[in-house]
């Protein structure tokens, strides 16, 4: 569960690029973040990943304060960030040994994961192989890796279609539902509103920095009082805003 | 043609190479400013000093040319040393070549702005050595406003030799290693063939071009008329014109000089932008190419690979690898810890001769009642030699825009800290080690002695570690599109070796009254054992808030 409660975050004293936002993802669910770019997104994830530092409100990831107990909030996440260009000149097993010495993974645990999950992603035969050498959904793919190698309950993933392979991508929006019928959380963000319509159980729409929306795509189309497509709505709330 | 040239120039330049102070802290401003306003001058009238006290000694023997010989002799070689890794870094492994490669541009116009642009940043360092000689000269000898236009000339040109000798070395050996699957590793072998290559052929040089009897160089003293501004051609070819056409500006003799100073310029530079248009290309292309071995990962080399290990160990051991595999860090990072033995000991490979220096230098260390010193000089030795790394000092900064990947890591900032001043301690050790062997075998300094160095000289080194990652937290240069930007043109490096100075004090205390090994050893190790506790609670304390602060 993620529960954000009045998080803002201004940068250079000025952007305010999250403004008062309350959000709450239960256990068991899906969520989807749209918006359009520069809404608020990536900043919002990095807020609840850890990576920056709110200036006011509290997030807590399955209970635990991100800021008061950070390592243990930080064990519960599955974080892939929106750009999978990193440790290029690591081998692919070097990163995948690293992330799980980071997260405490025990040799045994970490085996059976690395054979499960690089055999499920087509990557078996270039973890001997340096990361610069991947293509960009390759490198993706190793990222994503090595963030499931923990078995993280919470999966906050930021764009993670972007470059995968139609087998890969069907894959892993497979495994957001399992994991999340397991009775864990996923969060994630999209541009591409198709899969956001699909996979996700609610949605909120960012714009500025304020959730112009959350809830069910019911939810939605009842809020809009028509039958249309999320991206007629999606184009229209963000409109109304410009 | 030329202008796209200079356009790539003005470009490269916009780009942010050298200091760029946007976005730079007010402490930074002003450090840089105290550089510039201060220490520059000061260290500029300084050798105005020297050069006047030599001026009035060299003129009784009619010998006052050398100074101007010297001094394009001595910045010339500095222009080819720095150049070589220069060079390396701009037109190899800047992350702009890749850019550069699909513009329509040739080859020759991409070498030769970049070559500019080098020139350009040469000539700030050139102008600190060489303009206090100049106007001093100038104003010493009462010459002609010619002397000044001339010396102009001189000074222009000054960089253009050196820098295009090293540019061909460089090319040519970059031809020839960009044939590999792995790359980074033949470049970087290619880097350091190419350093040695180069210190090699200037030594070689000063010996075949510069070997003259004592006699000889008597009879040259006593000849008077500036004779002897003929061996400095022996340091550095140019040397000679660039400076008989400043010494007699008012004679056709200086013109004809002039003459052949700036034609060897400019021919040495065809010749390398002839070089640059058959093979350049060939040695940039698929700079970031990496071999793929698709090797299937059986199970036993899974079990063997996928074993558990500590958080700090695995984090440190991570943190050399990349060191050791980025070209530009392992050149400016790593090998500099190798290097500075190579240094001394290249000159004894090519001049057996110095073999006495050495000879009568170990006689002195050898003499009783100075342990103590030796002590204290190795202390300084390890202070500069792990300084001037740069490990600690950048290591914040080569984290570049993935420094977010270590804010949502499960692990304290606390061990991280611990493991980033472990990878620049571990490679400062080595040049410690480095500096013992030599003095065991080079300077016949005695097993025990060694071994009680040994025993303490990790201190100084933990110091500049701590110090180096404390100021990088402060100040640290995130915003870079190239790596050589992270750690080459950051001026961390440079506030470190600054930092260097402070303990340095216990050590000239040893000197200074010529303490007794077992006082240098009681003083010195607590001065640094008092210090490095200092620093290492300001580090877990300030340090950690300060990397909780930072944010990309």
């Amino acid at each position: 569960m993620i529960e954000l409660k009045n998080v803002s975050k201004t940068y250079g004293g000025t952007v305010k690029a999250v403004d008062n936002l309350s959000l709450t993802i239960p256990d068991g669910e899906i969520f989807g973040f749209l918006g359009p770019n520069g809404a608020g997104k990536t900043t919002t994830i990095k807020l609840i990943a850890g990576i920056l530092n709110a200036d006011s409100g509290t997030i807590l990831v399955n209970g635990r304060d991100i800021e008061k107990e950070a390592l243990e909030a930080k064990k519960q996440i599955g974080y892939v960030p929106d750009t999978p260009n990193m440790f290029l000149r690591l081998k692919g097993i070097e990163y995948l040994n690293f992330m799980a010495d980071m997260y405490d993974v025990s040799t045994e645990e970490r085996k059976e994961r690395i054979e499960r999950l690089s055999r499920h992603f087509g990557m078996t035969d270039v973890l001997q192989d340096r990361i610069q050498s991947y293509s960009h959904g390759m490198r993706q793919k190793i990222v994503l890796i090595g963030v499931l190698l923990h078995n993280p309950p919470v999966w906050i993933l930021d764009e993670p279609m972007t470059g995968l392979d139609p087998r890969s991508s069907f894959l892993l929006k497979e495994m957001m539902r399992e994991h999340a019928d397991r009775g864990n959380t996923v969060f994630f963000s999209t541009h591409v509103l198709d899969v956001a319509e699909k996979v996700c159980d609610r949605v909120a729409i960012i714009n500025k920095g304020q959730i112009l929306f959350c809830g069910t795509m019911e939810e939605m189309q009842e809020h809009f009082k028509k039958n249309s497509s999320l991206e007629s709505m999606f184009l229209e709330l963000t409109e109304s805003e410009e | 043609m030329k202008n796209k040239t200079l356009l790539l120039a003005r470009t490269l330049i916009k780009n942010g190479e050298g200091l760029n102070l946007k976005g730079s802290s007010t402490f930074t401003k002003i450090a840089i400013l105290i550089v510039f306003a201060i220490l520059i001058p000061s260290f500029m009238f300084g050798i105005a000093f020297v050069v006047t006290g030599l001026l009035t000694v060299l003129k009784s023997m009619g010998q006052e040319g050398v100074i101007l010989s010297w001094g394009i002799a001595i910045n010339s070689t500095i222009v080819f040393v720095f150049g070589i890794f220069y060079v390396i870094s701009t037109f190899y492994f800047s992350s702009d070549v890749e850019m550069l490669l699909p513009l329509p541009l040739k080859p020759r116009q991409i070498v030769a702005a970049k070559f500019l642009v080098v020139t350009i940043y040469e000539y700030f360092t050139t102008a600190i050595f060489f303009l206090p000689i100049w106007i001093t000269y100038g104003v010493y000898m009462k010459c002609s406003p010619m002397f000044y236009l001339y010396g102009l000339i001189v000074f222009l040109l000054l960089p253009v030799t050196p820098l295009s000798i090293a540019s061909v070395i460089i090319m040519i050996i970059m031809r020839f290693t960009n044939l590999s699957r792995y790359k980074d590793t033949v470049r970087m072998l290619g880097g350091m063939i190419g350093i040695f290559l180069g210190l090699g052929l200037n030594i070689v040089m000063q010996n075949v071009l510069g070997r003259m009897s004592p006699e000889e160089i008597m009879e040259l003293v006593q000849k008077g008329e500036n004779s002897l501004v003929v061996l400095t051609s022996g340091i550095f070819p140019t040397a000679r014109w660039g400076a008989e056409a400043m010494i007699y500006h008012n004679q056709l003799s200086g013109f004809m000089s002039l003459l052949i100073y700036a034609g060897f310029s400019i021919l040495i530079f065809m010749i390398l932008l002839w070089l640059a248009q058959l093979i350049y290309l060939k040695g940039a292309a698929g700079l970031s190419e990496t071999g793929s071995k698709r090797n299937k990962q059986g199970r036993k080399q899974l079990a063997e690979e996928a074993v558990r290990g500590s958080v700090i160990g695995t984090y440190t051991r991570t943190e050399l690898k990349l060191l050791f595999r980025t070209p530009i860090y392992f050149i400016n990072c790593v090998m500099i810890n190798f290097l500075w033995p190579i240094f001394i000991l290249l000159p004894l490979i090519f001049q057996p001769e110095e073999i006495n220096v050495i000879r009568e230098l170990s006689q002195v260390m050898n003499r009783p009642g100075i342990e103590g010193m030796i002590l204290a000089g190795a202390f300084i030795a390890a202070l500069f030699f792990s300084a001037s790394n740069g490990i600690t000092s950048t290591s914040i900064s080569r984290e570049g825009q993935e420094l977010f990947i270590k804010k949502y890591l499960p692990v304290s900032y606390r061990q991280q800290l611990t493991a980033k001043i472990l990878s620049g301690f571990l490679l400062g050790l080595v040049s410690v080690l480095s500096m013992i062997i030599f003095g065991i075998l080079v300077l016949k300094i005695s097993i025990w002695l060694s071994l009680l160095i040994l025993a303490v000289v990790w201190l100084p080194v933990l110091y500049t570690s701590l110090t180096g990652l404390l100021i990088d937290l402060y100040n640290p240069k995130l915003d870079w599109d190239s790596e050589q930007k992270a750690v080459k043109q950051n001026i961390n490096v440079l506030y470190n070796m600054l930092a260097a100075f402070v303990p340095a004090i216990g050590s000239a205390a040893v000197f200074i009254f010529s303490l007794s090994l077992p006082a240098a050893l009681i003083i010195l190790t607590l001065e640094y054992v008092l210090l490095c506790l200092l620093l290492g609670k300001l580090l877990f304390t300030k340090g950690v808030e300060r990397f909780i602060q930072l944010e990309v």
